[in-house]
């Protein structure tokens, strides 16, 4: 059968497991204009940004002649849980017979999700699904570290786009790997390139750490949210994002009561501002908030589809929680009006503040300790050095 | 005697300062672009050469900031391209170390700066609507037939209250009308609508905020009494406008330049008068190599390409290094 899916981040692992099952790989383009247009002029008004984008891309598939889209669900209270119903509705009405097939949670309902197994299995023998899950798995989870790798590293880069070209080569030859052997050895080239790339030297206490959260979506999909990880890599910010396939795949899979992946223990730091959760990544989303604090980040920014009901919950009790952490959060709603210019001046502006927030600290630290230590007259020295720089004038900055 | 420049490009206007290395602002000249702001940067860097009789070393810096910062950047050479509300934030810091809030109402944009020991802790830019901007006071004096320049005298010369609705400039314009066609004077409307404009802003930009004095109000709108008037009468509380109010982004990205100079001890970028002599044609193509079909702009000047930008995914970018 021909099959597609959402564009969403790196897709290869869904491709490769479509391909695996014998299905004709349909593969979606990643969100353009025209695919934001589409999806805009067939949805409802009112819906949220990526159910538009989704829309265009899977009318967009079926146009190039998918019999069959497969998605995960949303399997929450929001608006995510009616998206393959009204996907569906509207491909219909477009006169298109492609089917929408959404994965739900297999705690919710077993006999469900194994049904919606033996439509795209196709025949293959159940016995052979464990070994072709284990390459698919690596294969996300080895890609999935290289990307974490690659938006802290492209921080530092000296040419600018040497990093996104090399990640664009790896993408296409992990997309040739049939077998775990190929995979493992592409990771480790992948590291040796990353490593190759020329970057500057820059001194643990002036690197600047940021945390992306919000809206599954629209953090994953760069084209999405205007390159958001990118702008921030370029003006020397470390970006540590908390949605990757793999990491929703655990947080999915594995029974909440075990204390792996790290999101389960993480969904327990919010308990006392978010006590439930309420629908999309909201409660999960305020815990790495804490975390990242935790980990001395020196800030955060929270994107969201314009209206996304569970990401509003979180913007309103940011302000307090920023306050209270101090630590700076940037909201940003997008939709298919944000214009880019907007989302630059902002993050720009966002990185100066938390730069200049770093270095008071830093500051503050030192000279904390310094009056605590016996040595106070040394360490003070070495305030007096390490604060010469800052906090107005950073070693480096970006232009 | 040698300077330091900023240039903002503004959606309205583009200011253009020189300070001397002792942070006096020696020039500044606020003109109104037009929509043609590589013409009022050509302009402003021309008076500029006259007026301080300047030769191309005495610049030992510029900076440049406003939505127009990169395209100004590479006509001039600047040294800092940075963004509004750095800028603003350390100019208004040096002029008021100790300064709280800051409320900068420019012509298409409005934002609001928390400052605390002189540091920003937290801005808001406003995203969708327009009806706290020059931009609406602009449309509506002359609307009414009245200057812009004495539209801030007239309101303060009003008698009584009007309250006209100001979430959105449709409606405010519509609701003007209706009070027009009671009988109120304009010069009430004129107050009723600086009220309505700093209701907006306060509502949009200042949400979970906590405004704490001294304020500081700057921008072309500073310019207008009323407003500042209707700002005092909000935050219950003095509004401190200052001397340089409607070039202070200018001025800040002035300073930064400075700084990034002596701390990197690199040679000014400033490419010089003559340059700016030089036909500069911003052109745009549509690149049909994948369906984003990305506006992208390049400028040349004798024949040769400056900068390009606009392209989604980064294929011209290496061409746009200086």
């Amino acid at each position: 059968m021909k099959v597609s899916f959402p564009y969403m981040g790196c897709v290869t692992g869904y491709k490769k497991l479509m391909e695996k099952l014998g299905h004709e790989v349909i593969m979606p383009q990643k969100p353009t204009q025209k695919t934001m247009e589409l999806g805009v002029k067939y949805s409802p008004e009112f819906i949220c940004f990526p159910f538009k984008v989704m829309m265009g891309t899977y009318i967009e598939c079926a146009e190039a002649g998918a019999e069959l889209i497969v998605s995960s669900g949303g399997c929450g209270p929001c608006r995510a849980g009616m998206y393959p119903d009204v996907h569906q509705k509207v491909l219909q009405e477009l006169g298109y017979d492609t089917k929408v097939v959404v994965f739900d949670s297999m705690f919710a309902d077993f006999g469900a999700f194994m049904e919606k197994v033996k439509q795209i299995k196709n025949g293959v023998p159940l016995y052979k699904i464990p070994a072709l899950a284990s390459y698919i798995y690596n294969m996300i989870k080895k890609m999935d570290k290289l990307e974490k790798r690659l938006k802290i590293m492209r921080a530092y880069e000296i040419n600018q786009g040497d990093y996104t070209r090399a990640w664009n080569k790896l993408v296409k030859r992990f997309e040739k790997c049939e077998t775990t052997k190929e995979v493992n050895r592409t990771y480790k080239d992948a590291l040796r390139i990353f490593d190759e790339i020329p970057r500057r030297e820059v001194a643990e206490k002036d690197k600047i750490r940021m945390g992306i959260v919000g809206e599954i979506y629209v953090i994953m999909e760069s084209s999405v949210n205007k390159n958001v990880e990118e702008i921030l890599n370029n003006l020397g910010v470390e970006v540590e994002n908390v949605q990757y396939i793999s990491d929703w795949v655990e947080h999915n899979i594995v029974p909440q009561w075990l204390p792996f992946p790290k999101s389960h223990r993480v969904l327990k730091l919010s308990d006392k501002v978010a006590p439930i959760n309420c629908g999309g990544h909201d409660k999960e989303n305020m815990g790495w908030v804490y975390d990242f604090k935790k980990r001395g980040f020196d800030g955060v920014v929270h994107l969201m589809p314009f209206a996304c009901l569970p990401e509003l919950v979180n913007l309103g009790k940011f302000p307090a929680i920023s306050a209270e952490l101090d630590m700076p959060i940037l909201s940003l709603s997008l939709d298919e009006q944000m214009g880019e210019a907007h989302v630059k001046t902002r993050l720009e502006a966002f990185t100066d503040l938390a730069r200049s927030k770093h270095y008071a600290r830093q500051k503050k630290n030192i000279s904390r300790h310094a009056g605590v230590s016996e040595k106070a007259r040394e360490v003070k020295d070495k305030v007096k050095d390490l604060s010469a720089g800052a906090p107005g004038s950073p070693e480096y900055q970006t232009k | 005697m040698k300077y330091y420049i900023g240039i903002d490009i503004g959606s309205v206007s583009t200011n253009v300062i020189a300070m001397n290395e002792d942070y006096v602002v020696c020039f500044n000249d606020y003109i109104r672009a037009n929509g043609q702001p590589l013409e009022s940067v050509k302009k402003g860097m021309g008076l500029l050469k006259e007026k301080l009789e300047c030769k191309d070393s005495d610049i030992l810096g510029i900076g440049t900031t406003g939505s127009g910062r990169e395209l100004a950047g590479v006509l001039v050479g600047a040294d800092v391209v940075k963004n509004e509300i750095t800028a603003h934030a350390t100019a208004t810091l040096h002029y008021h170390p100790d300064a709280r809030t800051i409320f900068e109402i420019g012509g298409q944009d409005s934002k609001i700066i928390i400052l605390q020991d002189g540091m920003v802790t937290d801005f808001a830019m406003n995203t969708v609507c327009a009806a706290g901007t020059g931009s609406f006071l602009d449309h509506q004096a002359e609307r009414l037939g009245i200057p812009i320049e004495e539209f801030g005298k007239m309101a303060l010369s009003a008698e009584q209250d009007v309250r006209i609705a100001g979430r959105c400039t449709v409606f405010a314009e519509s609701d003007m009308i209706a009070k027009q066609q009671y009988g109120f004077s304009k010069a009430e409307i004129i107050k009723g609508l600086c009220t309505a404009l700093v209701r907006n802003y306060i509502n949009n930009l200042g949400r979970a905020k906590k405004l704490e004095p001294p304020f500081i109000f700057q921008g072309g709108v500073a310019a207008n009494e009323g407003i500042r008037a209707a700002f005092e009468a909000e935050v219950n509380h003095e509004v401190i406008i200052p001397k340089y109010f409607n070039v202070m982004g200018a001025i800040g990205c002035a300073i930064l330049a400075k700084e990034y100079i002596e701390r990197e001890g690199v040679k000014p970028a400033f490419k010089g008068f003559d340059q700016l002599e030089l036909e500069f044609t911003p052109t745009s193509f549509e690149c049909n190599d994948c369906p984003n079909m990305c506006e992208v702009i390049k400028v040349v000047s004798d024949g040769k390409t400056l900068a390009v930008w606009g392209d989604k995914c980064g294929k011209y970018a290496g061409t746009s290094r200086k």
